[in-house]
């Protein structure tokens, strides 16, 4: 069951390389369906009484080194499988079928990637783990430099002039610098994570890469403190965590919008699942000149108010929010190290409810920047009363991302602050900072941009593909708010009645994933 | 001594023989084909070597196999022998030699090259190669090191109208003469210090006596000569330029060749001769390995000729390469053989790409003749990019799982700071890796004619790439062979 759920994407994506456009498109929602129909199965048949594992897939893969080929499904992935699911599907409706754009390479590219990312989320094998980590930076790479802005594949650019010559390129849209970049800086991570890998079945004497058996087996506190922070690093650059994020802006920047629904949606969490799966039952006293356990918080912190400030800057609204991302990552960081039940809850919770909003975002400013050519937050105003059906979902999205009570993020923030509370009350009051800084950059976004008064002329779009005479601000298209419906409806669901989520995860609880301290 | 010549037997003869029939079958196959060279009209010569060398080279792997998990005890007072070891490299080097054979045929017709002889020496090179893996003694090592090296400058100078080529050529034989005078002397005081030349006595003799410093200046030299010919730093001067000027086969065929032999040379003469002073030759290996990697991987970054790149390459994965010959006993070796069996296929099909790519006024190596490729062939654009991923090191390649076998040996053998400067270098790798990739998935500045991919060269380059692709997803029967491969080699410093 667990294999298939990988295996249908991967292979979906193969196959869909080779089919024409419009095909691709149609079977790439068919996978998509199916692979979300399996997950949510998944979901609901969970069996919440015990903790533990389910659906477990246990044979040999390596057996000389110990290797094994092992899945396993418990309260905290659970949720983040069927999130993949959700947003690979709107990523594929929300991908364009035109000649130029390479359809068919896009969706199996971006396809394989959702696979991986499946694989991530259910791996109870280090290496096996490591394995599927990797192997989604290879579609990301080629997705962030051949269809970022001004990328091979894009409209409105010369296919024959990009990237010649100089390598990288330096200025300019420049998704392959941005795609290098976050390349590199992802390999440094993971690459001394592999180093971190072995050292955990050579130093822990646990001679084993199975995650439960090395959770029984604590290293001593020095040789803990250096792996853990091997591992922290390929974590810290995923997520990002705020020294660690440098690549953050180019990338989200250059990303086309599909993909950047799973980039900014989905791989993020994977950075901040493997912390909660791999570094708190692994290391338990990670200390030696300082105690890492104490020390990540604080980078949790000093990220979410780093962002915010950032966010605050910026007049790109993509920019903006890339960095809103970074500062509520750091609230999910501060919650799985505040190392009691409610924080870690609320940092799982919060990850499910990040990538509901965050691709919510995207979407939303892409329509913006499709109906008037531009992202810059200071030349737009007064879109409400011509786009109303715009205003209003983006009014709703935009205070699920500020938290607003009823709304999902609420939930999530809190149990992270009442969680964090009862680890260090001067953090959670600095982190409470973020709280009063994100309505200040939401708010002035989505009023600058809806109801400031007139100012002058509006920047017309080059939406109207084909009507290019028509004036292109046209309001939110029936099948653009189907697209949104889902994360809308589940934005209200989580808020209004978060045991949906909750109910898994204290089953989780009960079991060796999560060892309090 | 000279009792035991008188008393050899025939049934002893036909024994010893039978231990090295793999070398025996490339030899006949040599000669042979030299023969018909003499014999044949011109038209049919070219093909006919080919054919004999392949017929040849198939036969040794049979041989091999024959041979295999015979625990041969060793032949000619323990001079050769066909153990497992020995097996596992005749046919690595029969593999490349044919893969070498597809893909050589139609390049040395479009550039108009002698084609017997290039095939007589490519025997002769193979034949070299694989007494290198079954010798056990210094005097045998250095027989089929000469003979490989000997026929390796012919070949690195077979474009005769090419003055690189010549170069590389003059070149090679120099330094390579140079290093075999290294070896030489290096064995020669291995000798004065033990009373032999067989490993397994030496040995003996040697035990963990570290304090002979005449032995230690004897693995000095001996060390020299052995970085010199895996074109390690900081002895890999010669490579960049005897890679570009060679004809592509050539350095196709030599990259992994000489890498692969040279390091059957090492784990024999390191791990079988002299396990007792592992202190002393581990220290030296460590500094050649950490700074093979650095000085490989920072200098492929400013290349701008493919072949030099994948020189520099080649010196980089001589440095991981030798992070597994230090590692753990046992673990370490097999992940030795693995990574061979991974450079090969990874290594090869990323030349054999550029091979097939080659005109016939000459090699095409700069970064902008892979423009493109991806688009023209789609097929060769997604291998060579396979290829290029399995180098860097990214999973689901033979490339990751050789580099943590690698890698997991160096750890569990005391290197872990080894191991790290391994990886940061391999982050650095990835960058002029990927810029090949980069090259082959751009649109190319006009349109180009679509080239002929010729069936063998093909059908070499298609098969090394679902072997990358199939030992990386599943690598546990290879690393078994591996580990049997290596079992003589351990058995013996264990």
């Amino acid at each position: 069951m667990l294999t298939t759920l990988w295996v249908l994407p991967v292979a979906g994506g193969l196959l869909i390389a080779l089919l024409p456009r419009h095909f691709a498109k149609w079977t790439a929602v068919v996978v998509t369906l199916v692979e979300l129909g399996l997950a949510g199965f998944v979901a609901y048949s969970f069996d919440t009484s015990t903790g533990g594992y389910r659906w477990v897939e246990h044979v040999q893969w390596i057996p000389q080194i110990k290797v094994d080929y092992f899945l396993g499904i418990d309260g905290i992935s659970v949720w983040l499988v069927v999130l993949n699911a959700l947003i690979g599907l709107i990523a594929v409706l929300a991908t364009p079928a035109s000649p130029e754009f390479r359809t068919s390479r896009f969706l199996a590219l971006l396809l394989v990637m959702q696979g991986a990312m499946t694989g991530v989320f259910m791996s109870v094998d280090l290496v096996l783990f490591y394995f599927f980590w990797e192997a989604m930076l290879i579609p990301a790479y080629f997705l962030l430099w051949m269809w970022g802005e001004g990328g091979t594949f894009v409209a409105g650019r010369p296919a024959a002039n990009v990237s010649r010559g100089a390598f990288p390129p330096q200025e300019g849209p420049r998704p392959l610098f941005a795609s290098l970049k976050f390349v590199l800086f992802t390999l440094a991570g993971s690459l001394l994570m592999l180093v971190g890998i072995i050292g955990e079945f050579v130093f822990t004497g646990a001679s084993s890469f199975n995650l439960p058996d090395l959770a029984k087996h604590q290293a001593d506190p020095v040789i803990q403190f250096g792996l853990f922070f091997l591992f922290a690093v390929a974590f810290f650059v995923k997520i990002p965590v705020f020294p660690f994020h440098g690549w953050l802006r180019d990338a989200y920047l250059a990303a086309p919008t599909p993909m950047l629904l799973l980039f900014a949606g989905v791989m993020g969490k994977t950075g901040a699942y493997s912390m909660l799966r791999i570094l708190v039952p692994l290391f338990h006293d990670p200390t030696w000149w300082w105690n890492w356990n104490g020390v990540v918080p604080v980078l949790g912190v000093l990220g979410i108010i780093w962002g915010a400030l950032m966010a605050l800057a910026q007049a790109d609204m993509k920019a903006l929010v890339a960095y809103s991302s970074l500062s509520h990552m750091g609230f999910i960081v501060l919650g799985i190290f505040s190392f009691n039940a409610q924080g870690q809850e609320g940092a799982v919770i919060q990850m499910v409810n990040h990538g509901l909003i965050v691709p919510a975002l995207f979407l939303l400013v892409a329509w913006i920047q499709e109906r008037t050519g531009t992202r810059d937050r200071g030349a737009l105003f007064g879109l409400a009363p011509r786009l109303p059906v715009l205003a209003g979902v983006f009014l709703v999205v935009t205070l699920a991302a500020l938290g607003l009570p009823g709304l999902n993020s609420f939930v999530g923030e809190f149990m992270i602050l009442l969680g964090s509370w009862a680890f260090s009350p001067g953090l959670t009051a600095v982190a409470s900072i973020g709280l009063v800084l994100a309505p200040i950059y939401m708010l002035r976004l989505f009023q600058g941009a809806m109801y400031a008064p007139a100012t002058g002329e509006l920047p017309h779009g080059h939406a109207g593909h084909q009507e290019a005479a028509a004036p292109a601000l046209v309001d939110l298209r029936g099948s653009q708010l189907l697209l949104l419906s889902p994360l809308l409806a589940l934005m209200f669901v989580i808020g209004l009645y978060p045991d949906l989520l909750t109910r898994v995860l204290t089953a989780a609880t009960l079991g060796l994933a999560l060892p309090w301290r | 001594m000279l009792a035991a010549a008188v008393n050899y037997s025939w049934s002893q003869a036909l024994g010893d023989m039978a231990q090295i029939s793999p070398v025996l079958v490339v030899s006949v196959a040599l000669l042979v084909a030299m023969i018909l060279d003499l014999v044949l009209p011109p038209q049919v010569r070219g093909a006919s070597a080919a054919a004999v060398s392949l017929v040849g080279l198939v036969g040794a792997i049979v041989a091999a196999l024959l041979l295999y998990q015979s625990r041969g005890h060793g032949a000619y007072s323990k001079f050769a022998t066909g153990d497992d070891f020995a097996v596992f490299f005749h046919v690595f080097f029969a593999v490349l030699g044919i893969l070498t054979i597809l893909v050589t045929h139609p390049y040395l017709a479009r550039r108009n090259f002698l084609q017997p002889e290039f095939y007589i020496l490519l025997l002769a090179a193979t034949a070299g190669m694989m007494v290198m893996g079954s010798a056990t003694s210094l005097v045998t090592i250095f027989l089929g090191l000469e003979l490989l090296s000997v026929a390796l400058y012919v070949m690195s100078g077979f474009a005769r109208r090419d003055t690189k080529s010549q170069e590389a050529g003059v070149k090679y034989l120099l330094m390579g003469g140079f290093a075999s005078a290294f070896v030489l002397y290096g064995m020669a005081l291995i000798y004065g210090a033990t009373g032999s030349t067989v490993l397994a006595t030496i040995a003996q003799a040697a035990g963990s006596d570290t304090g002979n410093n005449l032995l230690v200046l004897g693995i000095l030299l001996l060390g020299v000569g052995f970085a010199f010919k895996v074109s390690a730093a900081p002895f890999q001067m010669w490579t960049p330029d005897v890679y570009q000027g060679a004809p592509l086969p050539v350095t196709a065929f030599m990259s992994v060749g000489t890498k692969a032999a040279a390091f059957a040379m090492i784990l024999r003469v390191f791990g079988q001769g002299l396990p007792g002073l592992s202190h002393d030759w581990g220290a030296l290996l460590a500094f050649v390995a950490a700074a093979s990697m650095i000085v490989g991987n920072l200098a492929a970054i400013v290349q701008s000729s493919l072949k030099r790149l994948l020189a520099y390459s080649g010196v980089a994965q001589a440095g991981y390469i030798l992070v597994g010959v230090l590692g753990a006993h046992g673990a370490g070796q097999a992940a030795v053989l693995f990574y061979l069996a991974a450079y090969l296929v990874m290594n090869f099909g990323a030349f054999a790409i550029l091979v097939v790519m080659s005109g016939p006024l000459g090699d095409r190596d700069r970064f902008g003749d892979l423009d493109g490729l991806g688009y023209r062939h789609p097929l060769l654009g997604v291998l060579m990019t396979l290829f290029m991923f399995s180098l860097a090191g990214f999973p689901p390649t033979a490339g990751f799982i050789g580099k943590f076998f690698l890698f997991a040996a160096g750890v569990s053998g005391g290197y872990t700071w080894l191991v790290i400067l391994a990886v940061l270098m391999s982050v650095v790798s990835v960058f002029y890796y990927f810029r090949v990739v980069v090259h082959v998935w751009t649109p190319p500045a006009a349109p180009e004619a679509r080239f002929a991919v010729p069936a063998g060269a093909g059908l070499a380059i298609i098969l090394s790439g679902v072997l990358a692709l199939v030992l990386g997803l599943f690598p546990s029967l290879l690393f078994a062979l591996a580990q049997l491969g290596a079992a003589p080699v351990v058995a013996a410093g264990g």
